[in-house]
């Protein structure tokens, strides 16, 4: 029978060690004996004592080689969890050649997700190069042929829109792999509301943030401004005049709140708005996969997104990601 | 009005100009970051549309020197970079719009006469003053109603004076703002065009300020 867990072999080994030992005892004091007849009937209290002694002191040697394997599960887990992104401490000879192996692992699969990364980007951008030139070919198509150009711009549209989603999906997935680093949520909010307030500035809407500057996320910053960008710039194209930003800490989570005063989304809809492709009014020139991207990115971390009624009369957005 | 257009990409490059000088402006283009440094130093410009991806310098690069130096000519970045992360380093690095590739032409457009417009401190997209009107999102100047058909030159002339209407305009300045680089300016000086305008649209519209240069007449905008 093969012993899988360390502990019995480990037990195991102990007792049948005892017991050769045991026996060899019993045979030597079987000789001593009749060697020297005298020694018979004297007992020895210190002895068994001693005995005793030496038995707790091998229990505990043995617990603490074993106890190594704790604080490693541990560290893994965290690795895991993108919290770390080594395995880091010190263990027993026999288990850090496999920890050293295992770091070097990592970092060499880290650097492979990078490469992946960066060709991802690579083929991205230069993908659009083209498509930026088709479109104009298109426009210029409008006066001759109005729905070829049509046709050919939305195809367009639609290309752009899968290479901005995956391209969005491969970056967080290689800053998944490394571990997420704690953002400051006021700090990135307040660069993005900068940025509406330019791009959106025709509308001349109020945006108002309302986030305690303390307030930590443990989502990799280009993640953190890809999900709050999405959901800003949406809510900037169908606001009247008013966007709220909000966040607090619940528990181990932080909830952050869009919210717009336009004409929000039907209960019946909102479902549909964050699966990939929906868009809930063709009307509005927009990436029909950035609440998918938005939705794909906080499960990523762990998060959720949930759509429902703002009391300032448009489309409430609640951002569940994890707190740092 | 006079743009800049920063684009490595020849034909893409090609295309803008051909919209934009369409669109009634004075247009020059820049294949990388040295030469759109240079004619930012030495022209002047109402709007710029920049790319990001340059050979040589870094289209952010460029513009935040730029914003160090004091130029405040509006950016409009024009960029294959489209994720929010970029989009915020671009306008904290001083631009003051930013399209993603691939965009629509109408929409680049809309947007750099907008930023024109704002700069100048007007809100709608029709200047009025009197009987005269002229729509910037169609290029079109209406006298009471009635079309005026202008060249471009003219166009570019009057659109000018109209968004600096609180002020008087000195030659030299229309000057810079209605000619692309290239072109020969001798053969057709401003005074030829303020002239014409007059003949067209009638004499009372265009002041001459003398020893300043010229301002549009009438309150209303």
């Amino acid at each position: 029978m093969i012993l899988r867990s360390l502990r019995s072999r480990w037990i195991c080994a102990s007792i049948l060690w005892t017991a050769g030992l045991l026996l060899i005892m019993h045979m030597l004091s079987i000789l001593l004996i009749r060697a020297l007849p005298s020694l018979r009937g004297v007992h020895s209290v210190g002895a068994v004592f001693a005995g005793l002694l030496m038995m707790i002191a091998g229990f505990i040697f043995a617990r603490r080689g074993l106890a190594a394997f704790s604080p490693l599960r541990q560290r893994l887990a965290a690795v895991r969890k993108r919290e770390a992104s080594l395995v880091e401490g010190l263990y027993p000879t026999e288990v850090q050649p496999l920890v050293d192996e295992l770091n070097a692992l990592l970092a060499e699969r880290e650097k492979a997700v990078e490469r992946a990364q960066r060709t991802a980007a690579d083929l991205a951008h230069e993908l659009k190069t083209p498509l930026a030139l088709l479109m104009q070919e298109a426009e210029r198509l409008t006066a001759g042929n109005p729905q070829l150009s049509d046709n050919i711009t939305r195809q367009v549209e639609r290309m752009t829109q899968h290479v901005n989603y995956h391209l969005a999906r491969a970056r967080a997935a290689a800053s998944g792999s490394r571990g997420a680093g704690p953002s400051p949520l006021a700090e990135r909010a307040a660069a993005l509301l900068r940025t509406m307030s330019k791009l959106h500035a025709e509308k001349g809407l109020t945006l108002v943030q309302s986030i305690p500057p303390s307030l930590l996320v443990r989502v990799q910053q280009e993640d953190l401004d890809e999900m709050l960008g999405n959901l800003l710039d949406n809510a900037c194209k169908w606001a009247c005049g008013r966007v709220s930003l909000s966040a607090e800490r619940v528990a181990s989570t932080v909830e952050i709140v869009i919210e717009d005063d336009g004409p929000g989304i039907a209960p019946d809809l909102r479902a549909r708005v964050l699966g990939r492709g929906v868009r809930a009014d063709q009307s509005k020139p927009g990436s029909g996969l950035g609440l998918a991207i938005v939705r794909d990115l906080a499960e990523l971390y762990g998060g959720a997104i949930h759509l429902s009624d703002s009391p300032l009369g448009g489309l409430k957005v609640r951002l569940l990601t994890p707190g740092a | 009005m006079r743009v800049l257009i920063v684009e490595d990409e020849a034909s893409l490059a090609r295309q803008l100009w051909a919209s934009f000088s369409e669109a009634g402006y004075a247009v020059d283009t820049a294949p990388g970051g040295q030469q759109a440094d240079l004619l930012v130093h030495s022209e002047t410009y109402d709007a710029i549309l920049l790319d990001l991806g340059l050979p040589g310098v870094d289209g952010l690069t460029l513009l935040r020197r730029w914003r160090r130096s004091g130029i405040a000519t509006p950016v409009l970045i024009l960029t294959a970079r489209g994720s929010w992360h970029e989009k915020v380093e671009g306008i904290d690095g001083g631009a003051d719009d930013y399209v993603a590739k691939p965009f629509r032409v109408e929409e680049v457009l809309a947007r750099i006469r907008a930023l024109i417009r704002r700069t100048a401190g007007i809100v709608q997209s029709e200047l009025r003053c009197g009987a005269l009107s002229l729509d910037t999102s169609a290029a079109r100047v209406t006298l009471d109603g009635a079309v005026v058909k202008l060249t471009s030159h003219e166009y570019r002339v009057l659109a000018y004076l109209m968004h600096h209407r609180r002020r008087v305009v000195s030659r030299t300045e229309l000057t810079e703002h209605i000619y692309a680089q290239d072109f020969d300016r001798d053969s057709n000086t401003v005074e030829v065009f303020i002239a014409r305008l007059r003949r067209k649209l009638g004499a009372e519209f265009i002041q001459t300020v003398r020893g300043l240069g010229y301002r549009i007449a009438g309150e209303d905008i």
